[in-house]
């Protein structure tokens, strides 16, 4: 179980960021904070922001929170030493994995800069793979007898 | 309390901390106003840091035509004039030699979004691509004005026509050409400007707003000739 509440502290954080940057992409957050010389703002103002014809970032908001959703439906009582939820984070988090992949190859490759709010997006959902990829590893315990 | 209840209780404190924490960050980024306020001073009172009335220019000095167009970059004839009519006068009336064409700024009082605009395209002015910039400030007005930051939509302007960013960025935050604009748009006022697009042939204001590319050529076409008339006369 507390994997599981850790997936779910990590998706709020992923959440959090997502919407700063969304927020940044519409208009509605003037200039983002960041360190160094404007490497978060040339990202999210390159055209790879935009993915299918929507920023990216709110394709972040839309997987936390359905981590969020995940890991919090994973704490329910009636769940606690089935796997399921703890899978479904881990098959989730891992396409997120492959997106932040894809994300830090266009920043390193093709943009020329770094965005620091995406690096901690990435660290983030990494970390709710690790972390899920290891509860599935173990030996689940025996339910009591 | 069992120990999985305490853990629980501790979880949702966390949560609950890290969400009101996250919230509070993100509502303080979106109120905060970084860059200073753009005022319009009043045009009588003291000297404004000296900076004298400029103005973007097209065509050569010699030309025998002067055309001063007093522009607000949140007008929408002034855009209708800059998407329809300014490409030809660029592309057929410029190279003629006949014409020094001169853009002036003249933001309009309570067109909120027009001054951070006028400053964005003297930014452009500064990397040379002034009339770049007009045109992509034009050709999506109605985004930018609707914008809550037009900033926003101005770097990705800058991207798009090839300005450094970097130096963009630090020219709009800073607003320094603000001076500037301010010298031209008193420079209108001067002359009795209400009302935007303004346009002056030779120092005589065009009394019809929205000129058609015939109308421009017409009237270049006619000056040139009274002024090439004029000419020998003088000499004799």
């Amino acid at each position: 179980m507390r994997h599981r509440m850790a997936a779910a502290v990590l998706a709020l954080v992923g959440l959090l960021v997502s919407a700063y940057l969304l927020l940044y992409k519409l208009g509605v957050v003037g200039s983002l904070r960041c360190v160094g010389s404007g490497g978060c703002e040339r990202v999210n103002t390159s055209p790879w922001s935009s993915f299918l014809g929507l920023p990216v970032a709110a394709y972040g908001v839309a997987g936390y929170l359905v981590l969020l959703g995940t890991a919090m439906y994973g704490l329910r009582g009636d769940q606690a030493g089935r796997p399921q939820a703890t899978r479904a984070l881990a098959a989730l988090s891992a396409l997120g994995v492959l997106f932040s992949l894809y994300l830090l190859a266009l920043e390193l490759f093709v943009i020329h800069a770094v965005c620091l709010w995406c690096s901690v997006s990435g660290v983030t959902i990494l970390a709710i793979f690790a972390l899920s990829a290891g509860a599935l590893r173990k030996p689940s315990r025996a339910p009591a007898p | 309390m069992t120990e999985a209840g305490t853990s629980l209780k501790t979880f949702y404190l966390v949560l609950g901390l890290v969400a009101v924490v996250g919230i509070a960050l993100i509502v303080r980024a979106a109120t905060s106003h970084p860059s200073a306020p753009l005022v319009m001073a009043e045009c009588g009172g003291p000297p404004l840091g000296a900076v004298p009335a400029s103005g973007q220019v097209l065509g050569p000095d010699s030309a025998p035509v002067q055309i001063d167009e007093y522009s607000d970059f949140e007008c929408p004839f002034c855009a209708r004039f800059a998407i329809v009519t300014m490409p030809d006068v660029r592309q057929r009336l410029i190279p003629t030699g006949k014409v020094r064409w001169r853009f002036m700024d003249f933001p309009l009082q309570g067109h909120v979004k027009s001054p951070v605009a006028h400053v964005a395209a003297a930014c452009a002015a500064d990397q040379g691509k002034f009339w770049e910039m007009e045109y992509a400030l034009y050709s999506d007005q109605n985004t930018w004005v609707e914008a809550s930051r037009p900033e926003r939509k101005f770097l990705e302007y800058a991207r798009r026509i090839g300005l450094n960013p970097d130096s963009f960025q630090v020219c709009l935050e800073a607003r320094r050409p603000w001076p500037k604009i301010e010298a031209n748009r008193c420079s209108g006022e001067k002359l009795g400007i209400n009302g935007t697009p303004t346009f002056f042939i030779n120092g005589h204001q065009l009394p019809e707003p929205t000129l058609a590319f015939d109308d421009i050529t017409r009237m270049v076409d006619s000056v040139s000739a009274a002024t090439a008339a004029h000419a020998p006369a003088r000499r004799r």
